[in-house]
């Protein structure tokens, strides 16, 4: 169980519409203890989306540096990301894009494909992080055949499965109603609280912020003010 | 109010690819359609041409072809036992036409004569221009017992050495010159492929005293079966049958090839309604969420369905036009000249593939239809969705 | 689970476009493995004639005006010491059919002495050339011609006896007994007998016309042939019986046009088959690729290598192509396997018969469609950019 810090350092990240350069991320710098929960808030277009996304490699910054863990991702070729993302980040979307035509327990082994890992291991594995996510009993089910708030389960399970040090989410809850929301909160404190993982959370809703340890507000792309959550104080990073 | 057809249009227009995609398997198919069809209808046309219910071809018997029959004179002069045959109104002969065929190997020109075909040679006395009801001289004729001959109208479109004014060698060992003096049209039919020559000086030339076949045209009282059949009977013992009877037989193997055209047609056309289906199945699917919209601010089940059709019969006739263009391209470039050989006949009837109206206008509703089959289904399926849930859709 | 399974089930996720696409492959590809085997089984027919080196000598004028019978002794004497040609075959056309049946067999009165070595492709064994030595009657017959009459009538084996009933003059009617039926492809719709046999027949009848219709020289290499070819046209110009040589493809190819070049026509479709074939996988692919961009992108987010991505993308294009073709030849091969074609007369659809050769082209020639189809997607998921596709979230 290992946890990874995250630091970014002057990020910018400018895109480029019609010749006109839209600056998204201007020069914003954050620190992210290991083991540490934070929730990213903020306006549409403030740029938490593209944080995530440049913190979990899938894009790089025009300039600034980004480290996760002993990482530098700034460094690294998409290649290097991309092999670094399967071990060490593990990603929740909105719409959970689970693959419809797998079932929970095939969805959640799809990234352990990418391991040099015997298929023993591999259901083992997959058994491990369904019973995490509360769902021992749906493995064979299709996504179709599954709540919205089970199907975020599966996603979850599939995000931790390979055991990463960072777990990115994506407005997790977005999509769900409140009583699933919180469910699927609780879960992603659990791993926090349970198995150390750093969260770094994007929500628009408040009451999801709340469970976070931090919470960080963007704006126009730059940090805009900054929170702790006294019902939650921060654990030591071990 | 329907929906406006600028909103199928542009629909097509906002999927480039995948409608351009269709298209061209549309037009493809349409195109190979269409030569298809024009080259059968080509062949038919010419057959049709050769349908005079009152004309008979009279054969040896044991001969299934004017090519492989040998008539001698004195078979002739019992078919003056036959009654109901047709006169001349202006010498009040009767219409009796003792003909003689032999064959002569051509170059075809669409290949610039690196392959022959054999065209028939027809040895004709003037009796033959009253029997023959469709055959026209265009211009000068041969004089009889001259080394004249004229030549068919296809025939000298599509093969060489027989254009006016040139000789062809004919005859049993092949060396005598006949002069082109003429040329004939048949309407189209299988006659115009032939030569025709006088037919004493042709049987001359072949060191002949038989001839191959006699064709009789009947009077209008006459009923050709029975006169068939007395002609098979004991006292003229030949074999008869009506002209439409003759070609029906000759086409035996234009039929099979026809047969085997037809089959590869359809299976293409099955295949272009699956082709069509898919793509509008795809179509739809992406758009279960706009047609959810059409339905939230008012439109019907119907109008959304018909949408879907509207939209797919755009589609093929587009890819229809695209195909009938293609092929009418490829006739003028690649030429539309074809010819076959009868069953039996080892001659050749020459044709051109040429697309009518008929079959532009036919293509286009057949391939409308195809698409209207294939879009249905989706198109039911879709205005089927329940508004809420596609609105949720992702 | 392996990431081949991922991607077999990738081909369940839209069943309905899965399935359409498919059948819209493998119906042009039921159309390709027939008219690739056609092809194929006119180069391996051609190849073999090759190989047997026979030029065919007629008359200038055409295949029915006769040749004499001295001809053979004129072209034998260009090469006394048989340095050049083996042996030469005349042949006289005999068209005889079965008393009451329609279709005329191609049959054909050969010089005895020489036939079993001018036609080894006949593969005659010794006791088999003994018994057609011995016999006068003696016939060989191909396995098409066989197989044809042979459901119908007794006699179509060997030890078998058989009555033709000739189509041209003078029509006589002959009983042959089978020493041999032919396995060549080349020669399944032929039926050899002695010319002996016929002149015999035709002097009983009063009739002396020793003529042929062909003379087949079977020559000892290539050059020979050429050498032959041009020497016996110039030996025999300016006397009564001009002639033209060809080697046997040729011969054949005249034929084949005659009849309206239906391996041209087979060879037309093939391409056609595949343009289409292409574009229904190619328009498949692009829309599965579109419907899917953002899950591609999730797996590129897990960790997945994009050229994982390509390869699995490109692996469903693969797939679909071989579904498709499967589904299309095997029907097709099973129905040419239990009907046998060449049963159909002497269209040159005859020759068709289903190679491994064939199937294997037809399956190739799909997967190279299905990775042309995969490649521009697969290029496309290759470079699809992760964040973009994500956003389209919405």
């Amino acid at each position: 169980m290992s946890a990874a810090d995250i630091v970014a350092t002057s990020v910018r990240k400018v895109y480029h519409k019609d010749r006109i350069e839209i600056p998204v991320l201007d020069g914003l710098s954050l620190k992210i203890d290991a083991g540490e929960f934070v929730v990213l808030m903020g306006p549409s277009g403030s740029g938490k989306s593209t944080l995530l996304h440049l913190i979990g490699g899938l894009d790089s910054p025009t300039s600034g540096s980004i480290r996760v863990g002993e990482y530098n991702l700034e460094r690294m070729t998409e290649r290097e990301l991309t092999a670094w993302r399967s071990r060490h980040v593990g990603f929740i979307f909105q719409m959970y894009h689970l693959v419809p035509v797998l079932t929970a327990a095939q969805n959640v082994e799809l990234p352990l494909l990418l391991f040099k890992m015997s298929s023993a291991e591999r259901r083992e594995r997959v058994a491990t992080a369904l019973k995490v996510v509360g769902l021992a009993d749906r493995t064979d089910h299709r996504p179709n055949q599954l709540s919205g708030g089970q199907e975020q389960r599966v996603a979850i399970a599939r995000a931790i499965v390979t055991d990463p040090d960072v777990i990115l989410a994506d407005e997790p809850t977005g999509d769900l109603d409140a009583k699933t929301s919180e469910e699927i909160l609780a879960l992603l404190n659990l791993l926090n609280s349970e198995f150390n993982k750093t969260i770094l959370m994007v929500t628009h809703d408040p009451r999801a912020a709340s469970h976070g340890q931090r919470v960080v507000h963007l704006e126009k792309g730059v940090l805009e003010r900054e929170e702790r959550n006294p019902a939650r104080p921060a654990m030591a990073a071990s | 109010m329907a929906l406006p057809l600028s909103y199928n249009w542009r629909n097509l227009f906002v999927r480039k690819t995948t409608t351009l995609l269709t298209c061209l398997v549309i037009a493809t198919v349409v195109g190979v359609f269409t030569w298809l069809v024009g080259f059968a209808g080509a062949l038919n046309r010419s057959l049709s041409y050769a349908n005079d219910a009152h004309k008979l071809i009279v054969l040896k018997q044991g001969a299934t072809s004017e090519t492989n029959s040998a008539i001698l004179p004195e078979d002739y002069n019992k078919l003056s036992q036959v009654q109901d045959v047709a006169v001349n109104p202006k010498t009040g002969e009767p219409l009796r036409s003792p003909e003689m065929i032999v064959q002569v190997s051509l170059p075809r020109r669409r290949d610039n004569g690196t392959t022959f075909a054999n065209v028939a040679v027809r040895g004709v006395t003037d009796a033959a221009f009253g029997v023959h009801r469709n055959v026209k001289l265009l211009g000068k004729g041969f004089s009889s017992g001259s080394m004249e001959v004229i030549v068919g109208e296809q025939a000298a479109k599509q093969f060489g050495g027989v254009q006016i004014g040139d000789t062809i060698n004919l005859g049993y060992s092949g060396n005598r010159g006949y002069k082109v003096v003429g040329y004939f049209s048949a309407n189209g039919g299988p006659m115009e492929t032939e030569i025709w020559g006088p037919l004493t000086t042709l049987m001359n030339s072949y060191n002949r005293n038989m001839y191959s076949s006699v064709n009789v045209l009947l009077n209008d009282k006459a009923d050709p079966d029975k006169v068939a059949k007395f002609v098979q009977g004991p006292s003229v013992d030949l074999n008869a049958q009506t002209e439409p009877a003759y070609w029906y037989d000759q086409s035996k193997n234009i039929r099979i090839y026809l047969g085997i055209v037809g089959g590869l047609v359809s299976i293409m056309c099955v295949a272009a309604i699956f082709a069509i289906a898919n793509t509008m199945y795809a179509t739809v699917a992406g758009r279960t969420r706009e047609f959810a919209m059409l339905r939230t601010i008012g439109f019907s089940k119907n109008q959304i369905l018909l949408s879907v059709v509207i939209e797919a019969v755009f589609l093929a006739l587009l890819g229809g036009a695209m195909g009938c263009i293609a092929c009418e391209a490829w006739l003028v470039l690649a030429g539309n000249t074809k010819d076959m050989f009868g069953a039996t006949t080892f001659t050749t009837m020459a044709f051109e593939i040429k697309l009518t109206p008929y079959m532009v206008v036919g293509a286009l509703l057949l391939v409308a239809g195809v698409a209207v089959l294939g879009a249905l289904p989706p198109a039911v399926r879709a205005s089927r969705v329940h508004v809420i849930d596609a609105l949720r859709e992702p | 689970m392996t990431i081949a399974y991922v991607m077999m089930q990738n081909l369940r996720r839209n069943r309905t476009r899965t399935a359409l696409t498919i059948i819209a492959f493998a119906l042009p590809m039921a159309i390709f493995v027939a008219a690739i085997s056609l092809v194929v089984a006119l180069i391996e027919i051609n190849a073999i004639s090759a190989r047997e080196l026979r030029l065919g000598v007629h008359h200038k004028t055409t295949l029915v005006n006769p040749l004499p019978e001295g001809t053979r002794r004129k072209i034998e004497a260009l090469d006394p010491g048989g340095k050049r040609l083996t042996a030469v075959c005349g042949m006289r056309w005999f068209g005889g059919k079965i008393p009451n049946e329609s279709g005329t067999i191609q049959s054909l009165a050969a010089d005895a002495d020489t036939f079993p070595r001018v036609y080894s492709d006949a593969e005659l064994t010794p006791a088999e050339i003994e018994a057609w030595n011995r016999d006068r009657a003696a016939a060989v017959v191909g396995a098409g011609v066989a197989e044809t009459y042979g459901s119908k009538y007794s006699g179509w084996k060997p030890g078998g006896r058989v009555v033709l009933k000739s189509t041209v003059p003078p029509y006589l009617e002959l009983e042959f007994h089978i020493v041999k039926v032919m396995q060549a492809k080349g020669q399944a719709n032929v039926f050899y007998f002695r010319r002996d046999y016929l002149t015999e027949s035709f002097k009983t009848a009063g009739i002396d016309s020793p003529d042929c219709n062909i003379f087949w020289v079977k020559c000892n290499d290539a050059a020979s042939l050429a050498a032959l070819q041009r020497e016996i046209d110039q030996t025999f110009a300016n006397s009564p019986n001009e002639t033209k040589s060809e080697d046997e493809n040729t011969f054949r190819a005249g034929f084949t046009q005659a009849l309206g070049n239906l391996p041209g026509l087979m060879r037309a479709m093939a391409i056609v088959v595949v343009v289409i074939i292409a574009l229904v996988a190619g328009n498949t692919m692009m829309m599965s690729f579109r419907e899917r961009t953002r899950e591609l992108a999730v797996f590129k987010a897990i960790g997945f290598q994009s050229w994982r991505i390509f390869f699995v993308v490109l692996t469903e294009s693969l797939l679909l192509a071989l579904l498709g073709a499967l589904i299309g030849i095997v029907p097709t091969t099973l129905f040419l396997l239990s009907f046998p074609i060449r049963r159909m007369g002497y269209l040159p659809i005859s020759a068709l018969t289903v190679s491994p050769w064939a199937v294997v082209i037809s399956v190739v020639i799909a997967l190279i469609v299905g990775f042309a189809a995969g490649l521009w997607p697969a290029y496309q998921a290759l470079r699809l950019k992760t964040v973009d596709a994500l956003r389209r979230v919405g």
